[in-house]
């Protein structure tokens, strides 16, 4: 009866979780709120974890559980994401809570529950991993949203996320039940072999719909049109560091989770989920580009900016293949950078003692603030797309899977919106470089916020020259989903 | 390790004078980048040793850059001895430049930016010559192309700096066209970029066509004429010189160090380097042979009538510089290397002399106001006459003998062009030392004709300006003296190695050495005609001039407007380009484009832009619903489309 | 026979009762029919063979989660009138929406098949009834195969716990509470003190 699983695959996941808890109770037990120091620990932990996931992750690929949990290359590089997109998100917050009074020892806590909640949907090999992993995830997130409890916007921007997720968790728990009423299983070791192999079944009406319905419920995850409506609310009630967690991490995770679903155990199914997921890509990166251009608050404006990137990050895995899921990975990482270093100067965005989210407010910060202006002005390049900055290489990967799928009309609608899309990045340039400053940012950028500044940067500035790694790495993540 | 610092010192350098000089000051920088690019030029020294007396090929691969399909582009240092003679040279003469300006450039506001720029071309400068692909040679390409842009609208308050600087960068804009294209066509030729991959399949690609416009075309013949006029962009070949003497805008050490001594030599190295590839298409070497020779007579010509100091010498580098081509036309790579190593030596020299008068004279530039000042600056007019010396090729002085091999060469290639290219130059060699003289006679000797004012102020330079000249004074009394054994002499073929390619049917270098004895001494001759002339006209008779230009009046304004090439461009290309810009950007951009296009389309995307962002109602439900609607309308399209 | 009766008994009920949840004008009502509704469900998991879950059902979520509702509306003064006013306005197009949904999960689950070899790829097979007890097999498989599963949502517990009491939980400055165990340890002597009194003076 008994039986023992290895636990080395999970032993990040454990440390995270463990650390967690004694942070936990360190917070509780002492005096003081601890916010800084708790915050600090955290940190450490994360990057402990990122090398425990490194050190774990070899090329073999490890399952355990039952092969509920899987540790391939494929995971090992999105956690790798996860966990630099947590860490550095968490390291920009501290200055900005403490100055709002908000600091509080849970918010490192509930930042560690999610990114082990992230990690375990990445690792899932199995439908109820999958759920579990995701709402862990996801009720540190509502918590997270609702964090600052004093603000109106902040509890009605918790709880409209709470109510619309648990929706969308149960259209996806419809979907799944609906797969394992045709299929007799949930895991995605399984699922292949009923449509792949010598004798591929006909896939039943009913299991698409289930199908249909899973795409559903991890589109809202990823806040793809038109499961994508909570975004702008949440982005810019939640407080901005939250709302530059939520940018990041989770959006990575949940991409991570969708492709590997899309391309594991329906893999065989490809023709019939790549038409959902071409019309959620045209719908998102349409929306993304429109919707963008009459924004005033730039957080509202950075919500449509990661629908729009979410659109082209489906794009590549429309393609299907392996370039495609390479695609989206090499896009995901330039995307983390991009975000955490447009962060990082929103956080900044401050006058007379308070913070000031208009896109208008950015006025002359090309003379106020010149090294931030050419910080917000690379990454706004690259966002739009302009070559030779990372955020071009990324689009040109997604693009190219896209095209050699033969999914032309996808990549042209693609380049178009991108093109719409560059207004209003374009737009902030043009706002900071030529108009005038009305009032000057108060000089608040901590030692944390500079350096993550001067990473995104460099990351999206240097990309160009030295793509070779994270290509090389994508490419051999990716190939581990696609078994010869 | 060594041979990695070499390169990467200045680059370092640069950064610091570029990002802290205002931490460090104008002193700091000055300091930094003179001593790294010090070390530099002793690892280039070393280098040189190694590479290219001890004969140690070398290769070293830093990082991948690109990989695609078959597309494989790496960093990689390649150094052998091309590289090496070009990597002594840039790093010294550099050196040089660099001491020179910290005296030239002290009353500059922005010392620190000019230093960076400085340093930050001869990065680029040694990334160019190290290039072991075609594309990463591109990289310094065009890094030297940027550099040479800062450096000439480095004043950029002022209009015709600024002017000269974007000519400079359009007119290599052409050069790289067709370099790029150059590029692109080995790569579909050779599938590869690489040097050591496309020199080893070159002699198996003879004779291989590509059809275009129905007409066949032999492959190597295209890419080499391609690859050429990226060279003719930078080397300032005749058709694409135009910007060389206006680039002499930027401050002179510039002049000296990149529109001399090294980046205008850029051309003459790739081709050089390319040699493996132009020795199997006849046709562009004799392409190669014939733009050479014109553009060192064409230039001498010009140079004769000339007024601006630097002018004169800008021309007069324009002329060296198809010396250097017509001796690769003739397959005679190794005379052109040799004559670039000692031009870069002499003309920096002059370049920096010129500087030094420059200074002297209260930023005067005119040589027609200027005049007997030679015992005001002794140490500068002395070196300037070992300068002109060297230029004008007369015996034992360096230029004497890398000129007269690239004459010799051109004569013993035994063919018409060859023939052709010989008279041209051997006319070229007359001018040069007439307007050297010219030059000579007009600015240190005779009467002054400066007023008093500057006259009082002519004073020598700083140390720190003319020990740099010293150093190169020096090579330009020795290093042809020093060199030719080794370049062009008996020692040639260990020297060289593997780095150049002769094929059997061009034995140029050897038949050099067997030529009739006039051949040798007609150059020497017509030098000494040149100065003696020049003398007459200048100093004995100075009427003389003034009634040739009145006498033969349209040939002297033909001369003095460069042969209307400036005009004839302004015709041809520029006006007709405003024209059309004008027509596009009015009816086309604005009336049909902007009216449909951007101001109909960003209409359009205001008013989509609206109506997407009402949907944004803020109500739970709504969203719920829209949720709701999206599950149905998906299952509703499978429930007809799946089967 | 009469199995099916009841299923369809249950079934209807608790369809029924569902809608009345979201119907119902009052409050206080929802919460009732919501009541309801976990009873029929419970009433399904009997008829499944699942006692356990049927237990379970009706204790926490009937017991515990909805009584709390109940406490909770009853307690907070809100308009719920009011709240639901604009809905009507959205009904005729949500349930043509939902409507079209039903259809087409009715045609699904018309024509329902089952994947092939179905039986050999089911995860982990229920022992039957006779050999162990609902509860057993449950705890069986729980603390098994699915310990992994069982640990996360242990977890996720946890987070909701830390979630509540960190949007709740207020320390205001001045609340007193009570402290037992200094209440026990005190004595006579830390609490009354014995003063003599003057007759006619004060203290």
């Amino acid at each position: 009866m008994s039986e023992t699983f290895d636990l080395i695959p999970v032993l990040p996941e454990l440390f995270l979780v463990l650390a967690a808890m004694a942070l936990l109770m360190a917070g509780v037990f002492r005096k003081d709120e601890g916010f800084g120091s708790t915050t600090s620990l955290a940190i450490m932990a994360m990057v402990a974890a990122a090398v425990l996931v490194w050190a774990v992750g070899g090329d073999e690929r490890q399952t355990t559980f039952g092969g509920m949990f899987v540790m391939d290359s494929f995971a090992v590089f999105a956690k790798l994401m996860v966990l630099v997109g947590s860490a550095l998100t968490a390291a920009m917050s501290v200055s900005f809570l403490e100055r709002e009074k908000l600091g509080r020892f849970e918010y490192p806590i509930l930042i560690l529950f999610a990114t082990v909640g992230m990690m375990m949907m990445i690792s899932a090999n199995d439908f109820i991993a999958l759920y579990l992993g995701l709402e862990l995830q996801s009720l540190s997130l509502y918590v997270l949203a609702a964090y600052n409890r004093d603000s109106v916007r902040a509890t009605e921007a918790g709880l409209k996320y709470f109510v619309l997720g648990s929706l969308a968790s149960g259209m996806l728990l419809y979907g799944v039940s609906l797969v394992y009423g045709f299929s007799g299983s949930t895991s995605f070791e399984v699922l292949p072999r009923i449509f792949g192999g010598d004798h591929p079944a006909a896939p039943h009406l009913g299991f698409i719909a289930g199908l249909v319905f899973i795409i559903a419920g991890l589109a809202f995850k990823i806040s793809a049109v038109p499961f994508h409506m909570w975004t702008p609310d949440v982005y810019e009630g939640a407080p901005t560091p939250v709302t530059s967690f939520f940018a990041v991490a989770p959006k990575i995770a949940a991409l991570v989770l969708f492709t590997r679903v899309m391309v594991g155990p329906f893999g065989d199914l490809v023709d019939q989920w790549r038409q959902v997921i071409t019309f959620i890509a045209i719908l998102s990166m349409f929306v993304g580009a429109f919707a963008a251009i009459v924004q005033t608050n730039i957080k509202r404006l950075m919500a449509y900016s990661s629908i729009g990137h979410v659109g082209f990050v489906l794009v590549g895995l429309a393609a299907g293949t392996a370039d495609g899921v390479q695609g989206v990975l090499v896009y995901l990482a330039i995307y983390l950078f991009m975000n955490v270093g447009t962060f990082a100067v929103i956080l900044c965005m401050r006058s007379k003692g308070r913070m000031v989210e208009g896109i208008d407010d950015l006025a002359g910060l090309s003379r106020t603030h010149p090294l931030m202006a050419l910080t917000m002005a690379a990454l706004m390049f690259s966002m739009a797309g302009i070559p030779p900055l990372a955020g071009f290489w990324g689009k040109f990967y997604v693009f190219k899977a896209a095209v050699d799928a033969g999914l032309f009309t996808l990549a042209i609608i693609g380049v178009l919106t991108s093109v719409v899309s560059a207004f209003y990045y374009l737009r902030i340039i043009k706002i900071m470089y030529f108009d005038e400053a009305i009032e000057p940012f108060e000089r608040v950028s901590g030692r944390a916020m500079g350096m993550v500044m001067a990473l995104s940067t460099a990351v999206v500035l240097l990309f160009t020259f030295l793509p070779g790694p994270l290509l090389t790495s994508a490419k051999a993540a990716a190939s581990v989903l696609f078994p010869q | 390790m060594l041979y990695v610092a070499a390169i990467f010192l200045p680059l370092l350098g640069s950064i610091v004078a570029g990002l802290f000089g205002r931490f460090i000051g104008d002193r700091g920088a000055q300091v930094v980048t003179c001593l790294l690019l010090g070390i530099s030029a002793v690892c280039g020294a070393v280098i040189f040793k190694q590479v290219a007396i001890d004969h140690n090929t070398v290769t070293i691969p830093l990082m991948t850059w690109i990989q695609s399909g078959t597309m494989d582009v790496g960093w990689a240092l390649k150094f052998d001895t091309l590289t090496a003679v070009m990597v002594v040279v840039v790093t010294w003469v550099s050196f040089m430049v660099h001491v020179y300006s910290v005296g030239y450039m002290s009353h500059d506001p922005s010392v620190p930016r000019f230093m960076s720029y400085l340093s930050l071309f001869t990065f680029a400068m040694l990334m160019l010559v190290t290039a072991d692909n075609l594309v990463q040679l591109f990289f310094g390409w065009e890094g030297v192309g940027v550099a040479s842009y800062l450096l000439i609208g480095f004043w950029y308050e002022k209009p015709s700096a600024s002017a000269a600087a974007i000519k400079a960068f359009i007119v290599n804009r052409v050069g790289d066209f067709g370099f790029a294209l150059g590029i692109f066509g080995i790569y579909f030729l050779f599938d590869s970029v690489t040097f050591d991959a496309i020199f080893a399949a070159a002699p198996g690609k003879v004779g291989a066509t590509v059809s275009f416009f129905g007409i066949e075309w032999d492959a190597l013949t295209i890419c080499c004429l391609l690859l050429f006029v990226g060279a003719m962009g930078k080397s300032a070949q005749l058709g694409l010189h135009t910007w060389l003497p206006d680039a002499m805008e930027g401050p002179t050490p510039v002049s000296a160090l990149i529109h001399a001594a090294t980046m205008v030599t850029a051309g003459v190295f790739m081709v050089a380097r390319m040699s493996p590839l132009f020795e199997f298409s006849d046709t562009a070497l004799m392409v190669v042979t014939l733009v050479g020779a014109a553009t060192a007579f064409f230039a001498a010509t010009v140079g004769c009538v000339q007024n601006d100091i630097k002018r004169i010498i800008a021309y007069s580098t324009c002329s060296q510089l198809g010396y250097m081509f017509f001796a690769i036309g003739v397959s005679a790579y190794q005379a052109a290397i040799f004559h670039l190593m000692t031009h870069a030596f002499f003309k920096a020299l002059l370049f920096l002399g010129a500087g030094s008068v420059i200074h002297a004279m209260s930023d005067e530039q005119d040589i027609r106001r200027m005049g007997g000042i030679w015992k005001h600056v002794k140490v500068t007019w002395a070196l300037m006459w070992i300068g002109s010396l060297a230029l004008a090729g007369i015996p034992f002085f360096a230029g004497y003998y890398s000129k007269d091999t690239i004459l010799e060469a051109a004569f013993a290639a035994h063919s018409n062009v060859g023939l052709l290219a010989y008279a041209l130059g051997v006319g070229a060699a007359f001018l040069t030392a007439f307007y050297s003289w010219r030059l000579l006679i007009l600015t240190f000797h005779g009467k002054p004709r400066a007023d008093e004012h500057v006259m009082a102020h002519v004073h020598e330079s700083p140390a720190v300006m003319i020990l740099p000249l010293m150093v190169l004074a020096a090579g330009a009394l020795f290093s042809g003296w020093l060199g030719y054994d080794m370049f062009v002499g008996h020692d040639q073929q260990q020297f060289w190695g593997a780095s150049i390619l002769n094929i059997d049917a061009h034995k140029t270098m050897e038949n050099l050495h067997h030529i009739p004895g006039w051949v040798a001494i007609l150059p020497t001759v017509v030098a000494v005609s040149g100065i003696v002339l020049a003398y007459i006209l200048y100093a004995v008779a100075p009427s003389i001039p003034a009634m040739l230009a009145r006498s033969f009046n349209g040939v002297y304004l033909f001369l003095l407007n460069k042969w209307y090439f400036d005009e004839l461009y302004d015709y041809l290309f520029v006006k007709p380009a405003f024209k059309l810009g004008r027509g596009f950007w009015q009816g086309g951009d604005g009336a049909l484009i902007d009216g449909v296009g951007p101001d109909g389309v960003a209409a359009a995307t205001r008013e989509i832009a609206r109506k997407v962002g009402r949907l944004q109602s803020g109500f739970l439900y709504h969203y719920a619903f829209a949720m709701l609607i999206g599950v149905a309308a998906f299952v509703t399209w499978y429930m007809f489309n799946a089967r | 026979m009469i199995a099916a009766l009841i299923f369809y008994m249950f079934a209807g009920l608790a369809v029924a009762s569902g809608v009345m949840v979201i119907a119902s004008r009052n409050p206080v009502h929802s919460v009732l029919f919501l009541i309801l509704t976990f009873f029929n469900a419970a009433g399904l998991f009997l008829l499944l063979g699942a006692e356990f879950l049927a237990m379970v059902l009706v204790v926490v979520y009937v017991g515990a989660v909805a009584v709390l509702f109940l406490f909770v509306v009853m307690m907070l003064d809100i308009n719920f009138v009011k709240l639901k006013e604009g809905v009507l306005q959205y009904l005729p197009t949500g349930a043509v929406i939902g409507l079209i949904l039903l259809v087409e999960l009715a045609v699904m689950f018309g024509g329902w098949t089952f994947a092939p070899d179905v039986e050999a790829l089911v995860m982990a097979p229920a022992p039957t009834a006779d050999q162990v007890s609902n509860t057993d097999a449950l705890g069986r498989l729980l603390y098994t195969t699915y310990a992994y599963l069982f640990q996360a949502s242990g977890v996720i517990l946890l987070v909701a716990m830390i979630g509540t009491i960190m949007l709740t939980l207020r320390r205001r400055p001045g609340v007193r509470k009570q402290k037992i165990a200094d209440q026990i340890a005190r004595t006579g002597k830390d609490s009354v003190e014995i003063r003599k009194v003057p007759s006619g003076g004060g203290i």
